[in-house]
């Protein structure tokens, strides 16, 4: 029975393969649909004025779209929807803090990484100052992450609660539900930085990983890939990158952090 | 071959079969108390005093007309917010009640707010299927109870409810069936459950086809079972003479 | 409590981004609401029919799938139809389109057995006169009962539609901005008034799903209340 499935599936599958090029489809709709985060600033959050989906993702994909000369089409996600996004073809590009794994390799694409940052923790003051602790406490993460995939394989005696989006998570720090919440560094400081009463809260100073963060593009799809990172080194050139950079994380900013990656540096 | 690939790893089926057992448990511990707690409101609504069924209609109304996500996330994120911290930290702690033979663990407050939503949710909608019982039983049979002697509550107690029960049996099966699936939304605030669950082996392991599929095929298996088992109980309690 | 959390973001949560962008909010709730209910309902009485008129293997089949749109949690059907059925078949419904399809199949299967009950509650006897008349068995379902049996179950209908409001609050997890979407943004922008939030919406949705409560409920004494009429009015 499940050889007769498998078999129907894979005719059906055959016939969804012999595709154009996304890229010529691109062009053709005249639209690049691109996932980004909505309620993670400063990478991705629903402007209150404006009610677009504003930060520093949504700048980079704008870039793209123009160097295709198309229009820019978000659609919000959260980190646990983005490879089903890509996967079933609802968006052509995934950028929202997507970082680069071995393992997400083999199912999409990535592109050279436009930012790099390392996996960290928010706590209430005075509870967490070495990873050691971390065995023992009951730690908030997003669904669907590497960090939750981090956390469970290099601390298996932590706790991990996953929630649908990073808020949620601090909302059950906030609560005392969890101890700690984890995210990559940038994320956390952005999300502290909105926080009313952050004087309660702290990122203690280590990382547990490294993570290099690139743009989600659909299998195989070799010259949108090359024209997604073709742009991103003439960003880089141009100086753009530096500037959609000090955008969101500048001296002038809410969350200031030094740009200490440039693109290209590591491919 | 992408979608199907190899089977998932044993660790990953493991991961699933963990869930359905929450899913499985949650749902039971939710039925028993939505039970008891559905029934006790319908038998207020019944012989209680205007306020008391006042009171009872009120909570049933706001609890049918508003969905259980919302529900939920005003459980676990907003009464969180709302108690006294000194409660809230309570609540969090981890306490042990030893029992001799073995150890009863204080749940973690996501399986706390899950089964409070979901038991208030099914009492509700308990209730109400036990009122269209008691209103499916002839009034003629509780005049003729009273003027036997019986007082108003004997009447209800022996004569009424016992019919009602009979009546409202399948439809609270439908509410046992409805709560197997309600399990599935506290995966949003971060309960272990089956969907909870077969999100985590799509994330680790891409093969989003499987784990929904499994996860898929466990609900609608333990939702069939729950319906015959129920629908045997069913034919068995029939009384001898309406049997087909 | 925060009232400004609320007024601030009333316009959000009631139209979303509309008109600067897409259609969200309370608006979209009522829109995906209103379209599955259409749709549930056109598919409960169609499949409903089917049921009470056919037999053998055909019901057989009917009950199966019936009983699987009835079993699954309607969270993974999202998923399936939204992120499975492209990878599939190769073709993609747009989130809109899937969630109106997902709940028009689980609303469909609850009808359908409400109208078969409806046309089986329907007496033989005026099965029987319509054949004794000369109609034949579908021309007795068109012209004597279905007109009966859908007047009793219209409270059923608009009931089937209160609860698919409460549903569409399931388009949550896959981003579409319906109701319980955008305050859960707006739940992560301010991130510190949960309470106020949810608590709001749930009463956005309470006051909702009462009046077409009571709707059903006036309906329900209309039907009841119809035979009687005609019966008290002169031929």
């Amino acid at each position: 029975m499940r050889k007769l499935f498998a078999f129907a599936v894979a005719t059906l599958l055959s016939v969804g393969a012999a595709q154009a090029d996304r890229l010529d489809d691109i062009k053709k709709d005249g639209v690049l649909r691109v996932a980004s985060f909505d309620s993670n600033p400063p990478f991705g959050s629903v402007d209150p004025a404006t009610k677009q989906i504003t930060g520093l993702d949504v700048d980079f994909a704008q870039a793209i779209a123009d160097k295709i000369g198309v229009k820019l089409e978000v659609r919000p996600t959260n980190p646990a929807n983005r490879i089903p996004l890509l996967t079933s073809g609802k968006v052509d590009l995934v950028l929202a803090n997507f970082t680069i794994t071995e393992e997400r390799a083999k199912q999409l694409d990535f592109s050279i990484p436009y930012f790099a940052s390392g996996q960290q923790f928010l706590a209430k003051k005075g509870t967490l100052s070495s990873p050691d602790q971390l065995n023992g406490l009951r730690i908030g993460a997003d669904k669907g992450t590497t960090n939750e995939i981090v956390l469970r394989r290099d601390f298996p005696k932590a706790m991990v609660v996953a929630f649908d989006d990073t808020p949620f998570a601090f909302t059950a720090l906030r609560n005392g539900n969890v101890q700690a919440i984890t995210q990559d560094g940038p994320k956390l400081v952005g999300l502290l930085a909105k926080v009313p009463d952050r004087q309660n809260y702290e990122i203690p100073a280590f990382s547990i990983s490294n993570d290099y963060i690139g743009v989600g593009i659909p299998k195989g799809e070799t010259r949108l890939r090359d024209l997604v990172n073709e742009t991103l080194r003439e960003l880089e050139k141009s100086g753009k990158a530096a500037t959609i950079y000090d955008r969101w994380f500048g001296p002038n900013t809410e969350q200031p952090l030094p740009r200490l990656f440039r693109i290209g540096e590591h491919d | 071959m992408s979608l199907f690939g190899d089977l998932l790893a044993p660790r990953y089926l493991v991961w699933l079969l963990q869930g359905f057992g929450i899913t499985l448990a949650l749902s039971a511990a939710v039925c028993l108390a939505g039970t008891v707690l559905g029934l006790a409101a319908c038998c207020l609504r019944e012989v209680g005093g205007p306020a008391a069924r006042r009171a009872v209609a009120g909570f049933i109304g706001l609890v049918r007309n508003t969905p259980l996500l919302v529900q939920l996330f005003v459980w676990y994120f907003a009464v969180a917010a709302l108690l006294p911290s000194g409660l809230t930290g309570w609540l969090n702690t981890p306490h042990t009640l030893d029992l001799g033979f073995g150890a009863l663990h204080w749940p973690a407050y996501e399986t706390l707010a899950g089964f409070v939503g979901l038991t208030l949710y099914a009492a509700a909608y308990i209730a109400e299927e036990g009122r269209a019982g008691i209103n499916g039983v002839r009034p003629a049979q509780r005049e003729a109870a009273l003027a036997l002697g019986l007082t108003p509550i004997q009447a209800f107690r022996h004569i009424v409810l016992p019919q009602a029960l009979r009546i409202a049996w399948l439809p609270i099966v439908g509410q046992y069936l409805n709560t197997i699936k309600n399990t599935s939304l506290t995966m949003t605030i971060g309960l272990a459950e089956l969907s909870y669950a077969s999100r985590q082996v799509e994330t680790e392991t891409f093969k989003t086809f499987q784990a929904f599929g499994i996860a898929t095929l466990l609900y609608i298996g333990a939702v069939a079972l729950v319906e015959a088992g129920g629908q045997a109980l069913a034919r068995r309690a029939a009384p001898a003479g309406s049997r087909a | 409590m925060n009232r400004a959390v609320i007024t601030d973001n009333l316009g959000y949560l009631l139209v979303g981004a509309w008109p600067d962008g897409p259609v969200g909010g309370l608006a979209l709730t009522l829109i995906l609401s209103g379209l599955s209910g259409l749709a549930s309902a056109a598919l409960g009485l169609i499949l409903g029919i089917g049921l009470a008129m056919s037999a053998g293997a055909a019901r057989r089949a009917l009950v199966l799938g019936l009983g699987f749109f009835r079993a699954i949690p309607i969270v993974m059907l999202i998923f399936w139809s939204y992120f499975l059925l492209p990878i599939l078949f190769g073709v993609s419904v747009p989130e809109i389109g899937t969630v109106v399809t997902a709940l028009a199949l689980v609303g469909g299967a609850y009808l359908a057995y409400g109208v078969a009950a409806g046309i089986e509650s329907i007496g033989r006897g005026q099965w029987e006169a319509g054949l004794a008349l000369g109609f034949g068995r579908w021309q007795v379902l068109r012209t004597i009962v279905l007109p009966q049996a859908l007047r009793a179950m219209a409270p059923s209908f608009v009931n089937q539609w209160t609860a698919l409001i409460k549903d569409t609050s399931l388009a949550y997890v896959i981003g579409v901005p319906e109701l319980s979407f955008v305050a859960a943004q707006v739940n992560n922008r301010a991130m510190v008034y949960p309470a106020e939030i949810f608590l709001f919406i749930g009463a956005v949705y309470g006051a909702l799903c009462l009046t077409l409560d009571r709707l059903a409920a006036a309906l329900a004494q209309g039907a009841r209340r119809a035979p009687r009429l005609s019966r008290a009015t002169p031929a």
